[in-house]
């Protein structure tokens, strides 16, 4: 397109960084960054070895053997690649070249390589672009600003968050030691070849790149569907997981992406109002003061007046038309207003939505997530409900979060966990089967408090009693009669759990979070849902561009009889495991399958590609996941592409 | 991207065109995996072919990278060198600086970024069809080429003489070449990586037949 500030060979070249950047985020699906990530490829054909006696494993050792694969996000049936070459314009004779290079698993060479070609391309360019490339990154930095004001005023909604404010100022010390390790390691892992540092690219440059690949993600190109296996509308998963890799690798700050995805959000909806032409443009003043409110409009003002014209611009097609089409549903974003403001931002932006019909995809078919409660029913499901969570609805965001409780005492419980923990995801908490969860829940506060139970405490018997039961040992006769009551009860939450799984998997095939990356977050019963949900997924056809991340914590989720590698398969991004060794609730409510398999709430999943955390410090047991899961959320650094917590010395047993 | 049907094969190897821009690297390959001639627009950045190929009683698959000879890409296409098995440098003989800069540009490149020691390099003179303008005699480049150990051959991509044979001469002095096979059998695809790392140190490839 003309009005694009790069060149097109600056955009064959962000269109072969961004395959380098989906491959490689692919292969770390299997291989974690920074850890046992092999730096020569012989170890590929060794890791997947030691997975093989799980059903699914040899498709992706044989994926990374042959680079025409259909298993590989690069190839052409996926429909991942090329429909952002077709956005940026490269001439399609390059794209089996684009394509090849990418799937070849030798990133680093030839992740430089393209990006010096970035800034070889600049002589004879425009002062007039880059210019704009400029503007476009301090409106991108103004955005960020908002975004980073907005927090604290949302936080103090309840009195939990001042508490975990000051808990996360306690861990800090320790927490920026575990994020320098972090770091280290992951440098050590550039030295080696996963990732390139750079400074050549200047800051303006790189943030063009990455906005119109966003754009190019976002954008609803027509498709070549006799090649493509039919691709879902809207933002793929694992395109936001290679633009988070990107991200990395140019070293941009992912706050910055998530300003441009709302930016480019904003945009769509605009264009989108542009094709329908305006026919109610009255609401628009109150929503106006509604969006100042959130503080877009104020932020711009600080960095001045030009910012001011431009995400003033932004802002206001935004404003009227989110809010009052959006108010009611998550996804359907049809705008309501004159777009007048468009122009400006087009103008800035260069190419994305001024020339492109980013059509607003984000829409739900029905409606969506938020306050409707499911149609349809699977089973005993009784109760399968969305509450928004945080303040960060209908604002244009274009990753939705979706957390789970699993162990709960009031209904209260399903949300408060994670009200204080602050992101930027648009959330939402999952209330599902209330009565089933408080009753077990309950009977297992009551067993605790009895005096069985403290006798056996007094004597640290509890510990004693996990220890075996991980090792599969001895099971105290008292202990199992003392927990027969609650047997029932849990087996009924088990059953619901798997159902309410499958109901949430449903839900995001049907698109209700209206075709938007969605992290899922669940703790106990919370995070089998979660794992169902998952291999429900990867059961009913292709789904992997859905689920963008997932942490459980706290699973009661067999090791042995669960299909990991499938359900590791259904997620792009980080798929952590938190456990606590600790953690005997667990181990005890659910011994019977236990004794043999294992059980991933209290140990590590030992399968390349999951992230194992032991909380178990943090942790007295398993209803303090109830208290302690926005400081471990924070410590997870979930928007960073790698992981930053210390790895797990059982990962290798 | 490939064909379909390419399960069996004895050995993968990857072939490497590079040359001056409008030497004719594009239409070479297109004249070799597809038997026509067509006017081609300047290659961006690389373009990627296979051919399936069974030469000397071994299934083939080739893997034929088509780099752009344009200087804006050259950064880009170094890259490429990396585990080639065969490099083929062209040049057009109607064209002399091309021929020259086989020797002032293009064999420089293939010492810095070659990593295969062993790999087998070609010269080919591109364009005999064009009887008349001729400007590299065919002495001239099988002496470059005895220089430089390397294969020598002249085609034409148009008429398509030659052009098969090119492939099938390379191919076949790589079938004799044991470090090479090695690299290049089924499955170990991988570990041709790995195998160059530890050679990128070693002397730059001097001759190689």
């Amino acid at each position: 397109m003309t009005t694009s500030t790069l060149t097109p060979t600056q955009r064959y070249a962000a269109g072969a960084l961004f395959g380098l950047a989906l491959r490689q985020a692919q292969i770390h699906q299997t291989h974690l960054l920074g850890s046992s990530f092999p730096v020569d490829e012989e170890a590929d054909a060794a890791v997947p070895d030691r997975s093989s006696s799980s059903s699914n494993s040899s498709n992706f050792s044989s994926s990374d053997a042959d680079s025409d694969s259909p298993q590989l996000w690069t190839h052409p049936s996926r429909g991942l690649l090329r429909p952002v070459f077709r956005f940026l314009e490269i001439d399609s004779k390059a794209w089996p070249g684009l394509e090849e290079t990418a799937s070849y698993s030798d990133a680093k060479h030839h992740f430089w390589a393209y990006l010096k070609i970035m800034v070889e391309e600049d002589n004879g360019r425009s002062s007039e672009k880059s210019e704009q490339e400029l503007v476009l990154a301090k409106s991108i930095d103004a955005m960020v600003m908002s975004l980073e004001t907005v927090h604290p005023s949302e936080g103090t909604t309840t009195g939990r968050s001042d508490e975990s404010f000051e808990s996360s100022e306690h861990a800090s010390s320790k927490l920026s030691a575990i994020r320098e390790e972090a770091i280290k390691r992951y440098n050590g892992a550039n030295d080696r070849g996963s990732r390139p540092a750079d400074n050549s690219v200047n800051y303006p440059r790189k943030v063009t790149i990455l906005f119109e690949l966003l754009s190019a993600c976002v954008a609803d190109s027509p498709q070549d569907y006799e090649k493509a296996s039919v691709r879902r509308k809207g933002y793929d998963a694992r395109h936001r997981i290679a633009l988070r890799l990107l991200a990395t690798w140019l070293d941009i700050k992912w706050i910055k992406m998530e300003a441009m995805e709302i930016i480019v959000a904003f945009s769509a909806m605009a264009a989108n109002k542009e094709q329908q032409q305006s026919q109610q443009s009255d609401s628009t003043k109150n929503k106006w003061a509604k969006w100042k409110r959130g503080g877009i409009i104020g932020a711009a003002a600080l960095t001045g007046g030009v910012l001011l014209a431009i995400t003033g611009g932004l802002a206001a097609p935004a404003i009227a038309a989110g809010f009052g089409a959006l108010a009611p549903t998550l996804g359907t974003l049809v705008p309501v207003i004159g777009a007048s403001g468009f122009a400006a931002v087009a103008s800035a932006a260069g190419s994305v939505a001024g020339s492109v019909a980013v059509a607003a995809s984000f829409g739900a078919a029905g409606a969506g997530l938020s306050g409707s409660k499911m149609a349809r029913r699977i089973g005993d499901i009784e109760e399968f409900e969305f509450i928004p969570v945080g303040g960060n609805h209908n604002q244009g965001r274009l990753a939705v979060g979706i957390v789970v409780s699993g162990f709960v005492f009031k209904e209260s419980d399903f949300v408060s966990p994670w009200e204080a923990f602050e992101d930027n995801l648009e959330r939402y908490a999952l209330q599902w089967e209330s009565k089933n969860l408080v009753a077990v829940s309950t009977a297992i506060q009551d067993w605790l408090t009895s005096t069985l139970t403290r006798e056996l405490m007094k004597g640290g018997a509890m510990m004693t009693v996990l220890n075996s039961l991980v090792i599969a040992l001895a099971w105290p006769a008292a202990l199992l009669s003392a927990t027969d009551f609650i047997d029932s009860k849990w087996t009924i939450a088990i059953d619901r759990s798997d159902k309410a799984g499958r109901l949430l998997a449903e839900t995001l095939i049907k698109g209700l979070q209206g075709n938007r990356p969605v992290t899922l977050l669940g703790f106990s019963l919370g995070a089998r849902v979660i794992f169902k949900c998952l291999q429900h997924l990867a059961k009913s056809g292709d789904n992997e561009g859905l689920v963008e991340r997932v942490v459980l914590l706290g699973a009661p989720i067999e090791l042995k009889d669960e299909e990991w590698v499938t359900a590791r398969k259904m997620v792009a991004g980080r798929f952590i495991n938190i456990y606590s060794t600790n953690d005997w609730i667990l181990g005890v409510t659910f011994r019977a399958s236990l004794l043999t398999q294992g059980l991933a709430g209290i140990q590590a999943v030992d399968l390349p590609g999951i992230e194992n955390v032991d909380v178990t410090g943090l942790i007295d047991g398993h209803s303090s996941y109830l208290s302690t899961v926005p400081k471990i959320l924070e410590q997870l650094e979930l928007d960073t592409y790698y992981s930053v917590f210390s790895y797990s010395p059982q990962l290798s047993e | 991207m490939a064909s379909a049907n390419q399960g069996d094969f004895d050995y993968l190897f990857k072939l490497l065109l590079i040359g001056d821009s409008g030497v004719g690297k594009s239409s070479l390959l297109l004249s070799f995996t597809s038997n026509t001639f067509d006017d081609l627009s300047p290659t961006i950045g690389v373009d990627f072919k296979v051919k399936m190929v069974t030469i000397g009683g071994k299934k083939l698959k080739l893997a034929l990278w088509d780099t752009a000879g344009q200087e804006r890409f050259r950064t880009l296409t170094n890259a490429y060198y990396r585990g080639a098995h065969g490099i083929i440098m062209v040049y057009d003989v109607t064209r002399r600086d091309t021929f020259t800069n086989l020797s002032d540009i293009w064999a420089k490149e293939i010492e810095l970024y070659s990593t295969n020691q062993d790999c087998i390099k070609m010269v080919v003179g591109n364009k005999v069809d064009k009887l008349n303008a001729r400007a590299v005699t065919k002495k001239e480049g099988i002496d470059f080429a005895r220089e430089c150990g390397c294969l020598f051959l002249e085609c034409s991509a148009k008429t398509q003489s030659n052009v098969e044979r090119c492939f099938e001469e390379l191919v076949l002095k790589i079938l004799e070449t044991p470090s090479l096979l090695a690299e290049g059998s089924t499955g170990v695809k991988k570990n041709i990586f790995s195998q160059s790392q530890q050679r990128t140190d070693s002397p730059p490839p001097g001759s190689c037949c």
